[in-house]
């Protein structure tokens, strides 16, 4: 019997560019787990619901970790080779990313003016049949918005725009410490992917990709090599998607040019300062000034 | 506070050093407080004491609205005032006392996970039990929390109260979860810290750091604090090493005050550890 998963559709060369879908549809992929993927684009399941939705046989399962579990018990196990205490680093870094990350992809994606107008609301709306368009994407964002002031805002930060500061700053925290975390591995634990990995590139890769208008938090995240690197290995070798053709974050192809160009800029400032040098010491040392005289080349 | 004010409030706190009369606030221990308020509070009480950093405790009614920032416990140092176990923990390190400095990188991130996962899932588990499950908010948490104020406003607090957290919940999505799912997560989270802490003294082995202090905080308060039923304090119960690691941080660090401090504490407590 096959398992069939609902989810929101892909763009920007990821499978989907919900969260909570990629982060199944990774964790599919590492466990070996066959999927039939359908995505609720241009149906009436946007409105009702709840992706990403796991259908098995009667059942259905909601809830990225719930169908992590239950895909689990039918054995398709990624994370079979962890010790306990990395099964329990599992979870805690599962909760960081939860409290400290998705404030701010949410914040960035659904409540960030600029990139709600031009980029998130004309994506969903597009995506979504008439007349539902014109509910789906606002009230998503307003579900976002009540998640942020609800956990994130007390008392003194009645204002989105203070808590705007805050979860930014830990957002970005939280990059730091993943991308510590990560260090020169291909994955968080070794070298196969586990659950962990799948909730991590579930949660940067719409981050990496969307062509966000404004977006600081993708700034930062670009400038951490491993972590963009990450992102790029999962889908090249899980998705066969066509990472190599979209160059924004693959750090060889631009740090390479830049690398060189900047080395040629200090040689040729080395080479000019240098003969400047030269210059001056034959002006000082000669004891007349000779106006003709010609610098050494 | 914002990222700028912070940073203000770190500059005017490494300028003078630790008082001896900074207080603590909390809510009153009798009859006021509860399990998620008073296991922040144990959990604050700790790592001042963990960094030898004396301080009062004083037990206010209104204690949550004094704090800047509504949540319990606060310190008072000098002219400043701090809530919240983070940002204590950062005012401490500008007053120069830390206890995480030795960590590497890897273990710093480590560190930060583990406590977001204690903060996710037992203080989460802890307010979820307390006022959306409607057996105990009828019978303890909203008599409990209303307790010194009079009719009618002791009845509109308590309902707001529970109304506002019953908000979080569905914002976060536990709105949907059973009792038992809850006591199931709680059951998970502890597992998980069981097996990081292993047979070590300490989570970091040598030296405690503000995730044994926030880690004692919660599972001694659960283990003390008659609820209901017994559920809770039996899924903490089960893991020994969490239990003999609560034993190990209660004398090391509150043996002195042990006699004082479990006569008199939570109303509901059962005394010392089993």
């Amino acid at each position: 019997m096959k398992n069939l998963l609902l989810c929101w559709g892909g763009d920007w060369d990821l499978p989907s560019v919900h969260t909570d879908s990629l982060i199944v549809l990774a964790y599919a992929k590492f466990s070996g787990a066959k999927l039939a993927v359908k995505s609720i684009d241009w149906t009436w399941r946007t409105i009702t619901a709840s992706v990403p939705q796991l259908h098995y046989e009667a059942s259905t399962v909601t809830e990225p970790t719930q169908i992590l579990n239950f895909l689990r018990k039918q054995r398709f196990n990624a994370d079979y080779e962890l010790t306990a205490k990395q099964g329990a680093d599992t979870m805690a870094y599962i909760a960081l990313l939860e409290e400290k990350l998705r404030p701010a992809l949410l914040h960035t994606f659904w409540v960030d003016a600029d990139n709600y107008a031009n980029l998130t609301r004309p994506w969903f709306t597009s995506h979504s049949p008439f007349p539902l368009n014109f509910f789906v994407p606002g009230r998503q964002a307003s579900l976002a918005l009540s998640r942020i002031l609800l956990t994130k805002a007390e008392s003194p930060l009645l204002n989105i725009t203070e808590v705007e500061g805050k979860i930014y700053s830990e957002a970005k925290e939280c990059l730091n410490l993943l991308s510590h975390r990560l260090g020169n591995f291909h994955f968080f634990f070794g070298d196969t992917p586990t659950s962990l990995d799948a909730f991590v590139f579930g949660h940067i890769a719409p981050l990496i990709k969307a062509p966000l208008p404004s977006g600081q938090l993708q700034k930062h995240l670009n400038q951490l090599d491993n972590l963009c690197q990450f992102c790029n290995t999962i889908l090249k070798n899980y998705f066969n998607a066509s990472a190599e053709k979209r160059t924004d974050c693959s750090p060889t192809a631009i740090h390479d040019p830049v690398d060189a160009n900047l080395q040629k800029l200090t040689q040729l400032v080395n080479k000019e300062s240098n003969l400047i040098e030269k210059m001056d010491d034959n002006l000082r040392s000669s004891p007349q000034h000779r106006p003709n005289s010609t610098p050494p080349s | 506070m914002s990222l700028a004010a912070e940073a203000f409030v770190s500059q005017i706190a490494a300028a003078e050093p630790w008082p001896e009369n900074a207080t603590l606030y909390q809510p009153l221990k009798e009859d006021q407080i509860l399990l998620s308020d008073s296991a922040s509070s144990l959990a604050v009480q700790t790592f001042l004491r963990m960094c030898g950093l004396p301080v009062l405790v004083s037990c206010r009614a209104n204690a949550e609205y004094m704090s800047p920032s509504g949540k319990v416990p606060f310190i008072h140092v000098g002219n400043q005032v701090v809530s919240e176990l983070g940002l204590i923990v950062q005012f401490t390190k500008a007053k120069g006392h830390s206890l995480s400095d030795w960590l590497d990188d890897v273990q710093r991130a480590e560190m930060k996970a583990y406590m977001e996962l204690v903060n996710n899932m037992l203080l989460t588990a802890e307010l979820y039990i307390q006022w959306c499950d409607d057996y105990t908010a009828t019978e303890i948490s909203r008599p409990r929390y209303s307790s010194p104020y009079s009719w009618p406003l002791n009845h509109i607090l308590a309902y707001q109260k529970q109304w506002e957290v019953q908000r979080k919940m569905t914002a976060i999505g536990w709105s949907g979860k059973s009792l038992e799912q809850v006591y199931e997560d709680v059951s998970q989270c502890c597992q998980a810290l069981s097996q990081r802490l292993g047979t070590q003294p300490y989570f970091f082995n040598k030296q405690p750091t503000e995730l044994d202090a926030l880690v004692f905080g919660h599972l001694f308060t659960i283990l003390t604090t008659q609820l209901t039923n017994d559920e809770l304090a039996e899924k903490v119960k089960s893991y020994t090493n969490l239990l003999s690691f609560c034993h190990r941080i209660e004398q090391a660090y509150f043996k002195e005050h042990d006699r004082e401090s479990q006569s008199g504490s939570l109303h509901h407590s059962k005394g010392s550890l089993p």
